[in-house]
């Protein structure tokens, strides 16, 4: 009479145990108390002993599965004894993937219907919704220590990470203080090997965000006095954004920023004239920036190298120029896109520009007035910036940076030195996408027409 | 040329230790020292005070003891022979280090060292070539230009050392840990003393209600406190109090202990960066320039022997130890052993106010202690103190007034380093009778919770 060996239930709180290592193979003849496999719950390992006497005749599970509690994982019997169908064993071994499919169609029906028979069903249900490459046990061990288990190299079966792997990885790492594994078991923090305390300890102090190690901030701490209180804010909504934005854009181009002045005499006088202007044209709010974007989009027509996407493995050239411009709001920076900027007269540019800032700084844009953009400009002039090193839009290729207007020698015909009042304007390439001499060229372009604003006005 | 791995210019408890660690580790060093083994620790400040102040409280006690049983008749008090106790133990000591020096291999140069550059140092005719560079060259008394402060009879704790008579009275200027041990010693003696402090409280670092209760218990001893010294004349001290009005006070000797200054005459050639407490360290105790180490209380960062020593390690062990330390500030015990004795280790309260911190603290008083009881009865002072982080309840500060007091600190270190929470504490088994206990009550009166 075939009898079955049950996983063992290990006290209230485990509801499953992966089978490490089966010590007995079958037709091996087996005694009560023999220990037929190793199994790891979350919170140790184990032997399981057999509680029938007779010969194993089959092994209900491969090495690595993980078995609920009180489900049979052996049958023994007679020799030569034919095991029930009931417990037959899954026909194909559940491989991890599998498994993760499967948790994903049992997690929508607790109970399936169909049941051919209750060992497969079983399997299914392995995890109980976890990461199935990493066992409970080890999980408990990896995070109680705070550390990541991404980079462990695993050696349990199926390429799990089971608890050794941790023990391995944990390998060298000082000891945690007391009150650093509190904060690390209360809130999303990560352990570095050492600290700064005795012997390397690791102290609360050096305990770093977690998946911060993966970002430029999240160094390890050195022990500084601060003066005084000390604030901290959680990174989140816009300045995140921008944080990834920025980030990504340093660490995936080529960035190269060149300098040059424009003229403004003409710029000043036309701001000038419009300030002044009828009260019905609707011309007195044009600042000198609608001016500098109206002649970037004028420019950027003939240079359309200039405006693109750079995509890694091509790129992508616009007819129509989308020209998104930097504006500083309560949340932090936006970039609302003037769409066809190149078809709008100065005019219509400033009355876009000026409602999509207003709706940026009141929070109330919408995703598409803040993407799409196939140029930047960002402006600082008014803070009394002379030139800068504006950070690339990606993909865009290139962004112009408008610093302020302050007045520049210039020799005349005569030899004579007039001081004549000039704009800074900066503009920073991916150097992948555009080269020195091309990007100097439009830059020299759009000095030119900013110089001459009223003729570019004309086309 | 004689070449070493490490020169190291001052044999205090700095330069000696670097001394002794890197040669232990095998590396050939040299050791300069311009006057005795041991510097200002052992020759000029911590061990023949101690030896001084140790004799005070034996005559004290010999005075006191009656009502615990002793009767001691015709007690005296002699300069002479405590003066060569002190000797004999600073002489021993310095063999001692001497002996430490030798057993290590270590070479010791003894002369005023000229820095050539940061591999060069020149005593005498001779110069030495070394891989790398310690100074802990210490520091000396600040004599500030107070009119009068040449005159015959105004010392600095150097002098005081070898005076061969005891003063009727002695102004002491200046109320840090220095100015309040030669305070106690001599008003413990019969001597008159007065100590002028500047500030509105003596022992700048201890908590405010310590520093009021030291004073207190340090009868013998007046106080002007908020008091600027204006000059010094034969007779005494002028300064004006706190509300600016001109004083007299007639004293036979005065103590100049105002604060020390650190020795960096000679340096020039090294360039180093220095600034006014000291040459400018990281906290790996390096210069700006490569190579060149300054540990001790040149480099101004914690002028106390135990600092010292501790930089000297963490040099060494960056240099040819297992490496990667760095010098931790927070959890450095002083300890000043008056009468009665006080120490502390970590943040008072109004440190950790100051750092915006939220903490919970609490008091307590020693006569609840039995062993403290016992030896020194009710009316004696002595308290604990414990300042915590209110959240996650991690010991920050622990601080002593009460016999024993330098001997229990280490254990607050231990507790501070290791970031030790209330709870943790609470687990660990004090001995019973000690005044240690006092520590763990301490501990209890924060969380009652067990």
């Amino acid at each position: 009479m075939a009898t079955e060996v049950l996983m063992p239930k290990q006290g209230n709180s485990v509801e499953s145990c992966i089978i490490l290592d089966w010590r007995v193979k079958e037709g091996d003849p087996i005694s009560i108390g023999d220990v037929v496999c190793e199994a790891e719950t979350d919170k140790s390992t184990i032997e399981v002993e057999s509680t029938a006497a007779g010969t194993v005749l089959k092994l209900l599970f491969a090495a690595g599965e993980e078995v609920p509690v009180m489900q049979p994982i052996l049958v023994v019997g007679e020799k030569g004894e034919k095991v029930a169908a009931t417990t037959a064993p899954p026909e194909k071994p559940v491989d991890s993937q599998d498994a993760t499919a499967t948790v994903a169609s049992v997690a929508t029906a607790e109970v399936p219907k169909q049941q051919p028979d209750p060992v497969a069903t079983s399997t299914g249900t392995a995890g109980s919704g976890g990461d199935l490459h990493i066992s409970p046990r080890a999980r408990a061990v990896a995070s109680a220590a705070g550390v990541d288990t991404v980079t462990m190299v695993p050696t349990g079966p199926k390429g799990r990470i089971i608890e050794r792997d941790v023990l391995e990885a944990l390998k060298g790492r000082e000891p945690l203080s007391p009150a650093a594994k509190e904060a690390l078991v209360n809130q999303a923090l990560q352990a570095p090997a050492q600290g700064t305390g005795i012997g390397g300890r690791v102290l609360v102090a050096d305990l770093a965000s977690a998946g911060a190690g993966k970002s430029t901030t999240g160094q390890l701490s050195v022990p500084t006095d601060f003066p005084g209180p000390v604030s901290e804010v959680v990174v989140k909504g816009v300045r995140k954004v921008t944080a990834k934005r920025m980030h990504d854009s340093i660490a995936t181009t080529a960035q190269f920023t060149m300098n040059a002045y424009a003229d403004a005499s003409v710029l000043q006088s036309l701001r000038a004239r419009f300030k002044s202007s009828d009260p019905e044209l609707g011309l007195q709010k044009v600042t000198i920036n609608d001016i500098i974007l109206f002649a970037v989009a004028k420019t950027i027509r003939q240079f359309p190298y200039m405006n693109s996407h750079f995509l890694g493995d091509k790129m992508r050239t616009f007819e129509h120029v989308h020209l998104g411009c930097a504006v500083d709001t309560p949340k932090g920076l936006l970039v609302p896109v003037v769409k066809y900027a190149d078809n709008r007269s100065l005019k219509q540019i400033s009355d876009e520009f000026k409602r999509l800032a207003a709706m940026s700084i009141e929070g109330k844009a919408q995703p598409d007035d803040l993407t799409g953009g196939t140029f930047t400009v960002t402006n600082l002039g008014a803070m009394g910036i002379d030139t800068f090193t504006p950070v690339l839009n990606v993909p865009e290729v290139a962004i112009l940076g408008v610093g302020g207007i302050s007045m520049r020698a210039v020799e005349d015909a005569e030899g004579d030195f007039t001081f004549i009042p000039h704009i800074g304007l900066s503009l920073t390439i991916d150097h992948q996408a555009v080269d020195g001499a091309p990007g100097a060229r439009f830059l020299n372009a759009l000095c030119r027409n900013i110089a001459t604003i009223d003729l570019l006005m004309a086309l | 040329m004689e070449k070493f791995d490490l020169i190291v210019v001052g044999a205090g408890p700095g330069g000696y230790v670097a001394a002794e660690r890197a040669g232990s580790l095998g590396k050939s060093v040299l050791l300069i020292e311009r006057d005795q083994l041991g510097g200002v620790c052992t020759n000029w400040g911590c061990i023949p005070t101690k030896s001084l102040l140790n004799s005070a409280k034996l005559y004290r006690h010999a005075l006191e003891s009656e009502k615990m049983g002793v009767r001691a008749e015709s007690v005296t008090y002699d300069l002479d022979a405590a003066m060569a106790w002190k000797q004999e133990t600073i002489e021993t000591l310095r063999s001692g280090i001497q002996f430490l020096m030798k057993s290590n291999k270590v070479a010791v140069v003894m002369g005023v060292a000229e820095f050539v550059d940061a591999n060069h140092v020149k005593v005498g005719d001779t110069v030495y070539e070394g891989s790398d560079l310690i100074i802990a060259t210490g520091s000396s008394p600040a004599v500030p230009p107070i009119p009068g402060h040449d005159l015959a009879h105004v010392v600095t704790s150097n002098e005081i050392l070898s005076i061969e008579k005891l003063p009727a009275s002695l102004a002491v200027i200046g109320g840090g840990v220095i100015g309040v041990e030669f305070a106690s010693y001599f008003s413990s003696v019969g001597v008159k003393v007065s100590i002028v402090e500047m500030m509105d409280e003596i022992l700048p670092m201890m908590d405010a209600e310590f520093a009021k209760l030291m004073r207190r218990e340090m009868k013998g001893v007046e106080f002007h406190l908020g008091c600027k010294v204006t000059g010094i004349t034969e007779d005494g001290v002028s300064y004006t109090d706190a509300k600016g009005n001109p004083q007299q006070l007639a004293a036979e000797m005065v103590l100049m202990s105002v604060g020390r200054r650190p020795n960096v005459a000679g340096l020039e050639n090294l360039h180093l960066d220095i600034a006014r407490g000291g040459i400018v360290v990281d906290d790996r105790l390096r210069t700006n320039v490569p190579n060149v180490y300054a540990v001790g209380d040149v480099n101004g960062k914690s002028l106390l022997a135990h600092s010292a020593s501790r930089m000297a390690e963490v040099v060494v062990s960056n240099l040819y130890g297992a490496g990667n330390q760095r010098m931790r500030y927070h959890a450095i015990p002083w300890a000043v052993y008056g009468l009665p004795e006080a120490a502390g280790c970590g943040l008072t309260e109004n440190e950790a106010k100051k750092q915006g911190r939220e903490i919970v603290t609490a008091t307590t008083q020693m006569r609840a202690n039995g062993r403290f009881l016992a030896e020194h009865g009710k009316r004696a002072a002595g308290l604990c103190k414990v300042v915590a982080d209110a959240k996650t309840k991690v010991i920050l500060g622990v601080h002593l007034l009460g016999p024993y007091s330098s001997e229990m600190i280490f254990g607050a270190a231990v507790m501070i380093e290791s970031e030790l929470r209330i709870k943790d504490v609470k687990e660990i088994v004090f001995p019973h009778p000690s005044v240690s206990e006092i520590l763990k009550d301490t501990l209890f009166a924060i969380e009652h919770t067990l």
